[in-house]
């Protein structure tokens, strides 16, 4: 193995940059990283090359630990995208500054920065000054010097950013080329997938600082697990769909499950891939040759080079929810990016406007679920706290965004949330709005009949009472975070814990969300009965020690605290010894008629905390009992 | 720029001299007269009679003096103007900012004032100075040691302010890449900083040599005005102008002003031989 990265982290501020990555690098391997810029691409290569130092975490190469290690001596490569030539020296002398600082002798030196000219391609020209190359040769020269020393690893830092399309792709077979040939495992950084698919053996898909998923081109490709990753690499046609058994439902098609989903398809709801040259087009539904999903119109016709590339836009679907790509704000159909051979179009034109048929060829469902979240806003200040927020988590967990507009007004209502689409901004996975003029308890639950979600967010304060937070709960079995302010960064997070099963479930959904954003947890269990219980006391400390391990295992530091005394009295003593963005807490068991009264339990801690937003947790697993219980009655 | 050429071929005539025979009149009266008259004053009596003047001893001496404490201040300047610059830019620590301010205080502090400090610092009377002084034999007021001291203050910035921007500018890349490449820190510097660096410390430096050698207020006060011993170039003129011995201070004048433009000249050519790359 040339580089192992172990559980890496690093901070910039409040900031984290990168979270808990963990890598392999194989001998002779070529490793791309990619990500758009901001996702922690580059810290990674640096802190493999020494020059940043990350706060936790281990780096090995060739499996010699250099975590401490000072950049000089770790024997690595490093290619600048700028090229970072020495300019007042001449192309051999930068070539040979490695071996100068080494003591090489000068024949020995010349030797080598000859041979690795012609490896580059530049002979002769090793007495120019770069200032006289032009930006490709340039590079090859810093290729060179990164070469010299023998390096165990070449990192390449986004190398060909600064070049012409046409050199680029130019340089990018050579730097195949050379890379073989010397042998040497080398990561490159880009923000291109076209350069990632070209010159990586594997690839690294980065966002928010993690590495979200690692495979071949092929494998991301066709098999993606996440639905960043599929919708980030190439386009994707990614629908929200159930599974059910071995079949995939789109509405009312069933499509057969592809044998190498089988393994995850236990939950029902799944996102459905297809790609655009996946899709096939026909007069008549016998004429597809594949299984139908419906009639659509063309609306766009383009090309793409030697591909047709057409948008094709269906009415909506009892059931399914189009998540890329991204449907126009109001428009309710479902649309459909497809690419066609030219031998395809050829044998059946299609102009925009017409009527067509359209099947699938192969699809392919991910094995993550992937989160979705439902903000509610009513327009007042108190949702501006949702929408900060929950833009916030969504961003960084890469959440699917429902935006609920709850009020009276509707051109007002329409006006705001467009306001806040716009301030949500970039990096959302899907963000859609929905606006409902009828009382917010029967909003909510229209809302969630029509498509469930994970987590309910809603702008509130304590003087809002507890009735809005208890319908949202009784209306599916979703999570819920009252925002009390805007916050657009949570680092510290208080999950406090009865022990017992619907603690575990505490842990794991904070878990969830907590990798995500980076954040560290304290796990708190108040003991209320008299101190003198041993056996209660080491109860409670095995219970979060598993919880401790279960955080570990997906990269979430936690710390685990024990109280004794009343339980809101000794919450809040834990809330003010640390500074806590966000306290999480399980949400109480429903009574007989399937009612949550937060105002009696978990109501004293939530009106004895001041300044920190709340997130309850509901019990998958007693709804999960209940449903059966359902069944059986 | 098609539109901005046929603009400026129709100011023709006396329309084009509007605006630049004010300005050259000004820059002609202002600077040109004034050296025109001085340089024809030290001629008057011809070249011989010039080079007679300057090579009087106490002259020759005042020049000497003036000449050699510049050079040594100029030198200790480049060096320490370099490190201050790079501690600057490339260092963080607590101070920074004030510090960075401290550096242009000698522009505004009036140079009198300047001597005037440095006196009580080293006056013989003073703590310190009474300490040089006895315990190390070392005299600094009315002696050249306080002359290179009056001169470093007063052009401290020239130095650093002159490298402060091009290292700014600086691709902190490449320093990087002469870390990966094994580089210690001295390497990167000498190898890699240093001959980035160049051009502005000889700037710096040239600059600081030729305002030092015409220091008057600041030299005045902490040198005294010895002849032969601590009498610079521009005291002796001070002198010369007061004792009527108008020969005199305008040939000495005259090889002020004429070292003072070569430097000048010479920070030009430097500039555009290797400025240009």
């Amino acid at each position: 193995m040339s580089i192992r990265l172990e559980k890496i982290s690093k901070h910039y501020g409040q900031q984290v940059v990168v979270n808990n990555v963990s890598l392999e690098v194989k001998d002779g391997e070529f490793f791309v990283l990619l990500g758009a810029s901001g996702s922690g691409k580059t810290t990674i290569l640096n802190i493999i090359a020494g020059l940043i130092q990350p706060e936790q975490g281990k780096v090995w190469l060739h499996e010699r630990d250099v975590t401490t290690l000072p950049t000089q001596k770790r024997k690595v490569g490093f290619v600048f995208q700028n090229y970072a030539l020495f300019q007042h020296m001449t192309v051999a002398e930068n070539i040979e500054f490695g071996l100068w600082v080494r003591q090489v002798p000068k024949a020995q030196r010349q030797r080598r920065s000859d041979e690795l000219l012609e490896l580059v391609g530049l002979v002769g020209l090793g007495g120019r000054m770069p200032g006289q190359l032009s930006g490709g040769q340039q590079q090859r020269v810093a290729l060179a010097r990164a070469l010299a020393l023998e390096p165990e690893v070449l990192l390449l830092d986004e190398p060909l950013g600064a070049l012409d399309a046409k050199i680029r792709v130019d340089l990018r077979r050579s730097l195949k080329r050379i890379q073989r040939q010397s042998g040497v495992a080398a990561v490159l950084v880009t923000h291109d997938q076209e350069e990632a698919f070209d010159l990586g053996d594997r690839i690294g898909v980065m966002n928010f600082g993690r590495l979200i998923e690692v495979g071949t081109p092929h494998e991301l490709y066709q098999y993606p697990r996440t639905e960043y990753v599929a919708s980030f690499l190439g386009s994707a046609n990614l629908l929200l769909g159930q599974v059910k058994g071995n079949e995939v439902m789109l509405g009312k098609n069933s499509f057969p499950l592809p044998v190498e989903s089988h393994a995850f398809s236990a939950n029902d709801r799944a996102q459905i891939l297809f790609r655009p040259e996946d899709v096939a087009l026909a007069k008549h539904s016998s004429d597809l040759g594949c299984l139908p999903l419906g009639q659509g119109k063309i609306l766009e016709k383009g090309f793409n080079g030697p591909n047709e590339h057409l948008q094709v836009e269906l009415p909506a679907i009892q059931g399914v929810r189009p998540i890329a790509p991204a449907v126009p704000y109001g428009n309710t159909g479902i649309l459909m990016d497809v690419n066609r051979s030219p031998e395809q179009s050829t044998n059946l034109p299609i102009l925009p406007g017409e009527e067509v048929w359209v099947g699938i060829r192969r699809l392919h469902v991910l094995s993550h679920p992937g989160m979705s979240f439902l903000l509610i806003a009513d327009g007042s200040l108190r949702s501006q706290s949702a929408i900060v927020t929950g833009g916030y988590l969504a961003r960084m967990a890469h959440a699917r965004v429902t935006m609920l507009g709850i009020g009276h007004d509707e051109g007002k209502l329409d006006a705001f949330l467009q306001e806040a689409r716009k301030e949500l901004g970039s990096g959302m996975a899907s963000c859609e709005s929905q606006i409902a003029i009828e009382p917010f308890g029967e909003a909510v639950n229209h809302a969630i009949e029509r498509q469930p979600v994970d987590l309910v967010i809603m702008g509130w304060r304590p003087t809002s009472g507890y009735d809005q937070p208890e319908q949202v709960l009784r209306a599916g079995n979703h999570h819920l975070l009252l925002a009390t302010e805007p916050m657009a960064r949570i680092s510290k997070a208080l999950v406090c814990l009865a022990s017992g099963e619907p603690g575990k479930d505490t842990v794991n959904f904070a878990g969830r969300l907590l990798r995500h954003i980076g954040a560290e947890a304290t796990l708190l269990t108040v003991i209320q009965e008299e101190p003198n219980d041993d056996y209660s006391q080491s109860r409670v400390e095995r219970f979060l020690e598993g919880g401790q391990n279960s955080l570990a295992r997906i990269g979430v530091l936690s710390h685990a605290r024990i109280r004794k005394g009343p339980l809101s009295k000794a919450t809040k003593e834990e809330v003010e010894t640390g500074d806590y963005d966000l306290i999480i807490l399980g949400a109480p068991l429903p009574d007989s008629q399937g009612h949550i009264g937060l105002s009696s339990s978990i109501g004293s801690i939530i009106s004895s905390v001041e300044n920190s937003s709340f997130l309850i947790v509901q019990s998958q697993q007693y709804q999960r009992l209940q449903n059966r219980l359902w069944r059986t009655a | 720029m098609e539109s901005a050429l046929p603009l400026h071929e129709r100011s023709v005539g006396w329309r084009k001299w509007v605006l630049r025979f004010p300005s050259i009149l000004y820059l002609g009266l202002m600077i040109l007269v004034p050296l025109i008259v001085i340089i024809q004053d030290g001629l008057s009596e011809g070249i011989a009679e010039l080079v007679y003047q300057v090579s009087l001893p106490i002259a020759k001496h005042a020049i000497q003096l003036t000449l050699w404490t510049s050079a040594l201040m100029t030198l200790i300047n480049a060096v320490m103007g370099l490190i201050t610059a790079y501690v600057l830019v490339r260092f963080e620590f607590p101070g920074k900012r004030l510090l960075n301010a401290i550096i242009d205080l000698p522009l505004a502090i009036p140079t009198l004032v300047t001597g005037v400090m440095l006196v009580m610092l080293y006056g013989p009377q003073e703590a310190l100075g009474q300490f040089l002084s006895t315990k190390m034999g070392i005299e600094v007021i009315f002696a050249p040691p306080g002359i290179v001291l009056a001169l470093l203050f007063i052009s401290f910035p020239f130095v650093v302010r002159n490298i402060q921007p091009v290292l700014q500018d600086l691709d902190l890349t490449q320093e990087r890449a002469a870390e990966t490449l094994g580089a210690n820190s001295w390497q990167t510097f000498w190898r890699i900083v240093f001959p980035a660096l160049v051009l502005p410390v000889i700037n710096g430096s040239l600059l600081s040599f030729s305002r030092a050698i015409g220091e008057f207020g600041a030299v005045v006060v902490v040198a005294g005005n010895i002849p032969l011993r601590t009498q610079t170039a521009a005291v002796y003129t001070l002198g010369a102008v007061e004792s009527q011995n108008r020969l005199g201070a305008s040939a000495v004048s005259i090889l002020l002003i004429s070292i003072a433009f070569l430097v000048l000249l010479m920070t030009n050519l430097i500039q555009k031989k290797w400025g240009a790359h």
